[in-house]
């Protein structure tokens, strides 16, 4: 695949300028770069996307096998040999595991192919099953092929998603859009190896993710965009995180960390026998004390239940066992008397339940603090109560977008309209305006480029410090948790597995992550 | 925050309506009275257009179970007119009975309607369907004293049409009315709907009302800011039966009957199509779009019949009449799911 000259544009906004560039037979092509800087938009036109006809198609040269080709729409572009593994699930909830591999290359019974001819023979599910049990085991995951997409983890799904792709025979190039973004750190890891591995086999890949490391660990040839044109390009072997970083940010970023220290306090939060049956990240008879002041890590494995201790507090799932936070029990896992009492919690699936899309941004910084405390609101007594104070609410949020660089037209822009980055840094604007005493993050740098990841990390870091906010932050990003935290709890199967220190090792987290006990050292 | 723009079915309607203008002029009709009369006709259906807007702004979908709300205003009515009240008494005494009346059954219809999540719209279909037998027995049971309301031969059992002419015919239409020329303006009519208005608005900027567009928009985000959904969304369902029950009483105060027994079945239709064709995508709703909905589409139903009257065969009017209403919505609700897929 060679690719000459190429430019795009969206409404005459330039969003790539000449790109060049060549993906050879067996090669891993890693691209970065942060969010809008044409990645992306390189991929709709490989992959044929529609999209891309429609706003004007163009222009520019490119050959796949030798031979120029002129990509007009998608099934063509299948055609030729082209796999794309979109950054969003293209799945049939309903369907199963195993249907959703095949659908459309199904097995059939040769009788009644002949019968009926093979669009209406019937499905021969047992050889079906043992097809995409056989993909399955190439991405090293053990899964029922029976179980429907609606009760997996988004882990899993990616997982599927791609076996999709790679089920096909006839796959040339393979194009891969962040495919390791919801993943987990070590289910990354494991799909980059089976990547490697599809690579020698003699498969193109062209691969686009975030996350700086992996380039490095993958990639063949790596080239960083910025505002839709190449800035620079490496083999292998020359590939470094920080030049990356440099390259596609422009300047260096500057790392959040926290010094470390101590904390002997009174316990804020402590669940005993705790359990969530949060389908797919099930927590199950967790004991775990937070103190008063600390930033808890919590990490695990895809699927053993560290997503789900937030969604439990806040009685988004039924919930077993004992909750004593400032020495009281408590009785029901009830939002708004909880957010009164000053736990708040932000999702992991920001899209689903972290923003109001259709809302503007100051609706969506000020919506709970007003819903619940009643802040922002004129009082006429009732019944004419819970007007808000327009003036009141501008200010503050104006403060709010200030001091987090939050990226927006006005306070008035739709959430929907910001970006990932954005967006997350208005959940955590909404968390500060309701001034919590426990605040529970889930993920809070999952899909989001470099920089302002750094930037969110740091925001977490100061209301700790400076309002004394005690944070548990859920995330399998355990670099970022060892920068930030006071203590990181291993979770496996839904207990806590071991508590470590953030400057314990990584094969000392490598193995609690595994639920292996290492060399008995840290234990606290 | 708002953000208006015209869309296909606005296009499509108003083409219609300059094309019916045209020919109503063509054909030597007195502009001016359609004029005044396509004022009355917005208040005397838009009511029950605006109180399609909390149920939709809640994520309740469209209120397919309107009958229920009608129903409920109908009793209202049929009690003020037991009592022989006349003029504002007996409109203002209907109303105030069909609060309390509608607020109980927008209650229990909201109680159903939370067990049946995302499928309301089906559902309302059938609750609405179901009300109606069972108000026909009340209608025909219930012990009303007043000659006037009952069968004249056997003395028992309501009218399906009671006339309203001894008591609050056109009390608000002719309230404050406006000469100018041809013109005639029911300041007091528009007023009251203005009200209506103004209340909407003002409800959904109360901290109740931003709960209910918050929860219509995202009900995972609004659980997790400890709402209680269960409790908003039954607000929203009784709001939208109370707006029923008065929109009902302010359609038969202008149109001079009380219509009982299946007449609320052929009430919904029209209104659902109007929201949409204000612009409504089924989810959230402005009132700016449910008055030029409103407007559009009695408009287009008070020029199509002297108009297909006088060139075509005049029983072809409730053809068309119906053929429009459905057709709006089945039109709707394709556009509805394409916005759905592009968004």
């Amino acid at each position: 695949m060679e690719i000459k000259n190429l430019s795009k544009r969206y409404n005459g906004i330039p969003a790539l300028t000449n790109i060049s560039l060549s993906v050879k037979a067996g090669e891993i092509h890693g691209i970065v770069g942060a969010n809008g800087s044409g990645k992306s938009t390189l991929l709709n036109i490989l992959s044929g996307s529609p999209l891309i006809r429609e706003t004007g198609g163009y222009h520019g040269e490119i050959s796949f096998a030798g031979n120029r080709v002129n990509l007009k729409n998608c099934a063509e572009a299948i055609r030729m040999g082209i796999g794309m593994v979109h950054q969003e699930f293209a799945l049939l909830p309903d369907l199963t595991i195993a249907e959703n591999i095949k659908l459309s290359r199904e097995h059939t019974h040769k009788f009644t192919d002949r019968l009926f001819g093979p669009k209406y023979s019937f499905i021969d599910r047992k050889r079906n099953d043992e097809s995409a049990a056989r993909i399955l085991q190439k991405l090293r995951l053990h899964l029922d092929v029976d179980v429907k997409i609606i009760n997996l983890s988004t882990n899993t799904r990616q997982f599927v998603e791609i076996a999709r792709v790679i089920d096909r025979t006839d796959l040339k190039l393979l194009l891969l859009d962040e495919p390791t973004a919801v993943l987990s750190r070590d289910d990354g890891l494991n799909l980059i190896a089976v990547f490697r591995e599809m690579a020698q086999n003699g498969l193109g890949i062209l691969f686009i993710s975030h996350r700086l490391e992996e380039m490095q660990q993958i990639c063949d040839r790596v080239t960083v965009f910025r505002d839709g044109a190449i800035v620079s390009s490496y083999e292998q072997g020359e590939i470094s995180i920080k030049n990356l970083a440099r390259d596609m940010i422009g300047h260096t970023v500057h790392k959040a960390t926290a010094p470390k220290r101590e904390i002997k306090a009174r316990p804020a939060i402590s669940f005993q026998q705790f359990s969530v049956k949060m389908p797919g990240e099930e927590i199950n008879g967790l004991d775990l004390t937070v103190f008063e002041g600390e930033i808890l890590g919590l990490t695990s494995l895809s699927g053993h239940g560290k997503l789900a201790l937030g969604y439990g507090v806040m009685g988004m799932y039924p919930t077993g066992g004992e909750v004593i936070y400032e020495n009281k029990k408590i009785d029901r896992m009830d939002a708004k008397a909880n957010i009164l009492n000053g736990i708040y919690v932000l999702p992991d699936d920001r899209q689903a339940l972290g923003i109001l899309p259709e809302h503007s941004l100051a609706d969506n910084i000020i919506f709970t603090g007003n819903q619940i405390k009643n802040l922002f609101s004129i009082n006429f007594g009732r019944p004419f109560s819970g007007f808000i104070d327009r003036k009141k609410a501008n200010a503050h949020v104006h403060q709010l977008v200030r001091n987090f660089e939050i990226k927006c037209a006005s306070l008035k822009q739709k959430s929907k309209e910001l970006s990932g980055g954005n967006q997350q840094k208005v959940c955590i604007a909404r968390a500060l305006t309701l001034n919590p005493k426990l605040l529970i993050v889930a993920e809070p740098t999952r899909g989001i480029d470099i920089s302002a990841k750094e930037k969110i990390l740091q925001m977490l870091l100061d209301i700790n410090r400076t309002n004394h906010t005690t944070i548990v932050i859920a995330s399998s990003e355990l670099d970022e948790l060892k920068r930030v935290c006071d203590r990181i709890a291993v979770m496996v199967d839904g207990k806590i597995f071991k508590i470590l220190l953030p400057d314990a090792s990584e094969t000392e987290f490598g193995l609690a992550l595994a639920g292996e006990e290492g060399t008995k050292n840290e234990e606290f | 925050m708002k953000n208006f723009s015209i869309k296909p079915p606005q296009v499509i309607i108003l083409i219609f309506l300059i094309v019916l203008i045209g020919l109503a002029y063509v054909l030597q009709m007195d502009l001016i009275v359609l004029f005044n009369e396509s004022l009355i006709k917005l208040v005397m259906n838009g009511v029950l257009v605006l109180s399609l807007i909390p149920m939709l702004n809640a994520g309740a979908g469209m209120n397919f179970g309107l009958p229920v709300g009608i129903t409920g205003g109908l009793v209202g009515l049929c009690i003020a007119v037991n009592f022989r009240l006349t003029g504002f008494s007996g409109f203002f005494m209907s109303l105030l009975l069909s609060v309390p009346i509608c607020g109980m059954l927008g209650w229990l219809y909201g109680l159903i309607l939370n067990r049946v999540k995302g499928r309301e719209e089906i559902a309302g279909t059938f609750i609405g369907f179901s009300v109606i037998p069972l108000m026909n027995y009340f209608w025909t049971l219930a012990p009303f004293q007043n000659r006037q309301m009952l069968y004249p031969i056997g003395g028992q059992g309501l009218r399906p049409k009671i006339s309203l002419e001894p008591y609050f015919y056109n009390v608000l239409d002719q309230f404050c009315l406006i000469k100018i020329g041809g013109i005639e303006i029911p300041l007091g009519l528009l007023a009251f709907y203005g009200l209506i208005c103004l209340f909407l608005y003002l409800f959904f900027r109360s901290k109740v009302g931003r709960a209910i567009i918050a929860t219509g928009e995202n009900e995972a985000f609004s659980k997790l800011s400890g709402i209680d959904i269960a409790g908003i969304r039954l607000i929203a369902v009784i709001l939208s039966t109370i707006l029923a029950g008065i929109g009902i009483c302010v359609y038969s105060q202008s149109y001079g009957f009380i219509q009982l027994y299946d007449e609320p079945l052929s009430m919904y239709f029209p209104a659902i199509s109007a929201v949409l064709i204000g612009g409504s995508t089924g989810r959230r709703t402005y009132i700016f779009e449910a008055v030029l909905g409103a407007y559009l589409l009695q408009t287009i139903y008070l020029l199509t019949v002297p108009i297909a009257n006088q060139i075509l065969i005049p029983e072809v009017t409730e053809i068309l009449r119906t053929l429009i209403t459905y057709s709006i919505i089945l039109y709707a609700l394709l556009y509805r799911d394409k916005r759905g897929i592009v968004h």
